[in-house]
């Protein structure tokens, strides 16, 4: 049994519908979805299935044509754009499948541009949380220097360094080659094993699904609880 | 955030370079305009103001830079003479000019005709540099005024050509000198005749090039003692005046004011007296901004309209920035920035890109002036603190509010659709 306090993200009935004009076309039909702290949940579908519109929801990157989103134990739906945005800023980390490092900003600026966000000093935890990810000597180095698996670890340092309730990973390999995907999934792995770093992680990549303590699958806007 | 912008505007060199020129030149025309139009202005106010004499006695509606002509008579010099007020005579010495114009140095020149022995009142403390003032001993002058009858007129042909000749000399200061390379013994035409050039004194004086007074009357006039203007040089106003009891036009006001009160109440009754524009030399800086007030409305309107161009061309490149960076908003507002971030990022870069170009205009100001008074030393271009301090204050005001809207819309952006944006 699942206590209150256990759930660290609740989604009730999400349901979305993007428009195009008066064109409604829904892409979430009525998600239910409960993540436990400490958790590392594994969302896997075909592309087109709405695994990236329900990542949006649940980072509160949009809000949902109807349903409920609990972050935490708050309710989000009659949040302020602000309140939703200082959720995202103090509880969430993302990593992205195109790693959204900003190109004129160096590795550890990248990293501590999310303390700066929260006003917080860097204070060497942005060179601390890229030693961590294993790029202490490129911090200095701008992405376009790095390798698509290092400009992956920078960014799920940068995701790291203001410790986040809540780890968000929009295929994070998506953009890898199997040794780098390999390398990042450790990371992510560990940071969930060591810290207890909740972690959602949509993928449609079926040989990663070992590594999760849950898998769900998603179909055509539902999830198929694994 | 300060380095998020920093970080940018390297990143972007040349575009960054040329939104900094942009406000640069804006300042720079605003600054080189203004000081131009007060340098010259405050100089010549300067060089008036530093006669020494307390009134300026004008025809109506005139000031001396724009007064041509002679339209008073020697007949009026005992009744300034004469004049009083608060029960006494105020006047010490009334001093006669005759006003011309010739070129010089390549541009038209305002000539004084002053009597010899009322040159002390011009020089003040300057020097002669370099050889002496005109009409020495005031030999042609007294030679003229023994010519005159009761009236105070002679007749020309009295005078001879060589007579005339001989006393044709021409003063001038430093500045002219060094422009047209003028040197003591060389000649210039006038009128059409030669004019020696006899002496060179230290700029600052009220004219650049002074003449004997009688020989531009016997040219000019045929000898009709006729002026342009009038400096008079009051007494020093006893302590009981500045207690006007009942003298003040005769209103019965007691008042104590101070010595510009007392030369204003002096120029008031004087005018009212003779019939003619009288004003203390004190004011007459600002009387000669008012005559000018039509161009320096003409100048603040251009540089009101390049400066609104500049930070234009601020806002259109912080737009386009906007533009460019969709997904780059799009990451930001994913990892938590907020409007405010957003908006204050957007007006942190403009301004840099204003203070830094404000910072450049105010140095290519400097340059500019003293290219300008090299290559032109009878110019003069003024850079007041107060104008460093506008264009530094207009960069900043400028910057943000050029920043405000391409910010807001940043803000607005929807974080999803921005991180899609390709």
């Amino acid at each position: 049994m699942d206590h209150a306090d256990d759930i660290l993200l609740r989604a009730r009935g999400v349901r979305h519908t993007y428009y195009a004009g008066s064109v409604g076309t829904p892409v979430l039909h009525g998600i239910d979805l409960d993540v436990r702290r400490g958790e590392f949940v594994m969302i896997m579908g075909p592309s087109g299935c709405g695994k990236s519109t329900l990542l949006n929801v649940l980072g509160l990157m949009m809000r949902p044509t109807s349903g409920a989103v609990e972050i935490d134990g708050k309710a989000t739906e009659s949040l302020s754009d602000g309140e939703r945005t200082a959720i995202r800023r103090d509880r969430l980390g993302f990593v992205f499948q195109r790693f959204n490092l900003l190109p004129v900003l160096s590795a550890e600026q990248n990293v501590a541009l999310a303390l700066k966000l929260r006003g917080r000093s860097a204070d060497g935890q942005a060179a601390a949380a890229l030693d961590r990810v294993g790029l202490e000597a490129k911090r200095r180095s701008k992405p376009a220097a790095l390798s698509v698996g290092e400009q992956q670890r920078v960014a799920i340092a940068r995701a790291l360094v203001a410790r986040p309730k809540l780890l968000l990973a929009d295929e994070p390999t998506g953009n890898l080659d199997s040794a780098n995907a390999a390398e990042v999934l450790n990371l992510l792995e560990e940071l969930n094993r060591s810290d207890g770093l909740t972690t959602v992680m949509i993928t449609h990549n079926e040989h990663l699904v070992d590594r999760a303590d849950r898998v769900i699958l998603m179909r055509d806007g539902r999830l198929e609880q694994g | 955030m300060g380095s998020l912008a920093l970080a940018h505007l390297f990143h972007r060199k040349l575009r960054t370079s040329l939104s900094v020129l942009a406000v640069a030149i804006g300042i720079t025309m605003l600054l080189v305009m203004l000081g131009l139009s007060h340098g010259m202005l405050n100089e010549v106010a300067e060089r008036v103001q530093s006669v020494d004499a307390e009134l300026i006695v004008l025809p109506e509606n005139e000031n001396v830079i724009f007064t041509a002509g002679t339209a008073f008579t020697s007949r009026i010099v005992p009744i300034i003479d004469s004049f009083e007020f608060g029960g006494r005579r105020v006047v010490k010495r009334t001093i006669s000019v005759m006003l011309d114009t010739l070129h010089m140095g390549g541009q038209q020149q305002r000539l004084f005709g002053v009597d010899r022995t009322d040159m002390p009142a011009f020089l003040g403390s300057r020097k002669v540099v370099e050889g002496r003032l005109f009409d020495d001993g005031r030999a042609f002058g007294n030679h003229l005024d023994s010519l005159r009858n009761p009236n105070g007129y002679y007749d020309p042909s009295q005078i001879s050509e060589d007579e005339l000749r001989a006393a044709c000399e021409l003063v001038i200061d430093t500045r002219l000198a060094r422009v047209g390379s003028y040197r003591v013994g060389e000649q210039v035409v006038f009128l059409g005749r030669p004019f020696k050039i006899v002496g060179i004194v230290e700029s600052g004086v009220a004219g650049r090039v002074f003449c004997p007074l009688q020989v531009l009357q016997l040219i000019k006039n045929g000898g009709v003692p006729w002026v342009s203007l009038f400096f008079v040089q009051l007494q020093p106003p006893p302590a009981e005046q500045r207690t006007m009891g009942g003298d003040r036009q005769g209103e019965g006001v007691s008042q104590r004011i101070g010595a510009a009160g007392y030369e204003e109440a002096v120029a008031d009754a004087m005018s009212k007296k003779i019939k003619a524009k009288v004003e203390p030399k004190s004011s007459y800086r600002n009387s000669l901004y008012e005559s000018f007030s039509q161009v320096y409305l003409y100048i603040n309107a251009a540089s009101t309209v390049a400066l609104i161009v500049c930070f234009l061309i601020i806002l259109q490149s912080m737009y386009a920035m906007v533009l460019e960076r969709t997904r780059e908003i799009g990451i930001l507002k994913s990892l938590g920035a907020g409007r405010l971030y957003l908006i204050a990022e957007s007006v942190t870069e403009a301004v840099m890109v204003c203070v830094t170009g404000t910072a450049l205009g105010i140095g290519l100001a400097f340059a500019t002036k003293y290219i300008l008074e090299a290559a032109k030393p009878l110019l003069t271009i003024t850079l007041e603190a107060r104008f460093v301090g506008l264009a530094l204050v207009i960069g900043i005001i400028g910057g943000t509010l050029s920043a405000l809207y391409p910010g807001y819309r940043a803000a607005r952006l929807d974080p999803v659709a921005a991180l899609t944006f390709e």
